[in-house]
């Protein structure tokens, strides 16, 4: 495995009193696929704010490539390659799906940096068109680029907007409970997707159920309560007894 | 049929020039002049509004500062009409840049009040202690230098001038709407949050929307004082937000014709109804409540689909 990418050292996240992330020490490789799993409520989501800049932490640091960006702002952590997706779909339903995907195509290049082009450019031109058509097409939506994005499906939003983090030149790409809410053949679909794009650059995803994760991910984490309970080789970590123990109870399980 | 229109930019200018010159001779040409400034005054305000969707209680204060940055130029400078223009444009803008610093850092509630709150500031400032400046409340008789035909003595002059003036703003605002920022602007409108994992720093784009907002508004303004030749405290009263909300509501938010329709529709019912019924204003309430509940979209929002 490579060098780390992105990690933090104790962070704590505190919301009057209510202690949602505890003293997390973490790190992700760069290249791997890393899962996160826990309960309901356990701070999963609450941690990805924290690495993504949504909060600030409590108390303690979050490094990306080894700089300190605990203080960054969201659009700057964008901007140096860290994409995500939200628990529930975030896409913006007043638009098309073809200004979604411009939205986030236009930031990254030439229409961005010259403000001429920004301001008076008229949006709906061949080039951009086309490289959003395409960008729409690597996640098989691309017949649906003139729909309004509040018309269609569930997992077809999922879709686009996994599309548009794929489209943000990420380096580490985090997909925050990616399967909540689909059916099992978006289910199959996204998993398939994820496959596909395995590899090519950092991916962290947030589960809920360790089945779906577990022939996704190199390296596992469970989170509960807000603390670490156990991070490693996802077969280590499912068989440990902590773990089996804040999923299952203090019960004897059999390991799978 | 409009829908096909509004998607070309020459065929939107050429339908809006057409209708103006129609409505113009048809019945008076100062009338209609003073219809189309208050449509650059709701085109202006609607990019904050019905594009950003931030409602503002107080941009008559930019238009008074368009107005008297125009108007006390001509009085205590130079009368040449159009630097006195350019300088209510730059002061239109200077003012919102100023105080947008700290408006724009908030929304919803607390944004349309603050901005009521800064308007009624600037109204009392023009009213009382600068009053050996802007004139108090007798205000500023203006005049302005004429060049051959280029005359803003001639009510005919004046119009064409201020049509120009519409149509280069409609120009101006649909590049807007469709370029990049156009869009960037409606998804802020639908959630600023999720802009910012995109990679935008949307402070700095929703702080500029407010400075062009402040610009037109405030050639609205300074129009305004080349067309009345006067400025007075009737062009920065807090009480007048009123109509551009109205105008801006009636016409459909959100969209450069809904709001030349909105201005225009305001405009006929507050200068043609007053005439038959003395209290056209409940009149008017009641078409807003009309609006409000069956008419989302306004008239243009319909007009457009057909």
């Amino acid at each position: 495995m490579g060098e780390s990418i992105l990690a933090t050292s104790g962070v704590t996240k505190r919301f009057d009193g209510l202690v949602a992330v505890d003293d997390i020490t973490y790190q992700v490789s760069e290249g791997e696929t890393a899962g996160i799993i826990g309960p309901n409520g356990a701070g999963k989501s609450t941690f990805f704010n924290l690495l993504t800049g949504y909060f600030r932490p409590s108390e303690g640091q979050v490094h990306f490539k080894g700089r300190d960006i605990t203080k960054r702002p969201s659009y700057e952590r964008v901007m140096m390659g860290i994409a995500r997706t939200f628990q529930l779909v975030s896409v913006f339903d007043s638009m098309s799906v073809m200004e979604n995907m411009m939205l986030a195509r236009v930031r990254q290049g030439q229409d961005y940096k010259s403000k001429t082009r920004f301001f008076f450019k008229n949006a709906h031109y061949r080039g951009l068109e086309k490289e959003c058509a395409d960008a729409l097409d690597t996640l098989g939506i691309a017949d649906k680029a003139d729909a309004l994005t509040g018309d269609m499906g569930y997992g077809e939003k999922r879709e686009l907007e996994i599309a548009i983090a794929l489209s943000l030149n990420p380096k580490i790409l985090l997909l925050d409970e990616p399967f909540a809410g689909l059916s099992l053949v978006d289910i199959a679909h996204i998993s398939e997707v994820i496959k596909k794009i395995k590899g090519q650059f950092t991916i962290v995803i947030i589960e809920h159920k360790i089945s779906k994760l577990m022939d996704l991910v190199e390296s596992l984490c469970v989170i509960n309560e807000g603390a670490l309970v156990c991070n490693g080789n996802p077969q280590e970590v499912i068989c440990d007894a902590k773990v089996k123990e804040c999923y299952w109870g203090k019960e004897d399980m059999v390991c799978y | 049929m409009f829908s096909k229109i509004e998607k070309s930019p020459i065929l939107t200018l050429a339908l809006v020039t057409v209708l103006f010159l129609l409505y113009g001779y048809a019945t008076s040409l100062p009338k209609i002049t003073d219809f189309i400034i208050f449509c650059i005054f709701v085109i202006g305000f609607d990019l904050l509004y019905g594009h950003m969707g931030q409602l503002s209680f107080g941009h008559m204060l930019y238009l008074g500062a368009g107005a008297y940055g125009c108007g006390m130029f001509a009085y205590h400078v130079y009368p040449d009409p159009f630097l006195s223009i350019l300088v209510g444009v730059l002061l239109g803008a200077a003012l919102a840049a100023l105080l947008g610093t700290v408006v724009v850092k908030t929304s919803a509630a607390a944004f349309a009040l603050l901005n009521l709150a800064l308007n009624e500031v600037g109204a009392y400032l023009a009213l009382s202690p600068l009053h050996e400046w802007t004139g108090g409340e007798d205000g500023l008789s203006l005049f302005f230098e004429s060049y051959g035909w280029v005359d803003f003595n001639d009510s005919t002059f004046r119009f064409y001038f201020c049509l120009g003036a519409l149509l280069l703003v409609i120009l101006v605002v649909t590049a807007f709407v469709r370029s990049p920022y156009g869009i960037l602007l409606k998804s802020i409108k639908e959630n600023e949050t999720r802009v910012k994992f995109l990679g935008y720093n949307t402070f700095v784009y929703k702080y500029v929307t407010f400075i062009i907002s402040g610009a037109i508004v405030g050639f609205a303004g300074a129009l305004t004082s080349v067309n009345l030749a006067y400025c007075n405290t009737s062009l920065i009263a807090p009480t007048r937000n009123v109509e551009v909300i109205f105008a801006a509501l009636m016409g459909g938010a959100g969209t450069v014709l809904g709001a030349v329709v909105g201005g225009t529709a305001f405009m006929t019912i507050s200068n043609y109804l007053a005439s038959y019924i003395v209290r056209w204003e409940m009149f008017l309430g009641v078409a807003l409540l009309a609006f409000a509940f069956w008419f989302r979209k306004g008239i243009w929002g319909y007009a457009r689909k057909l």
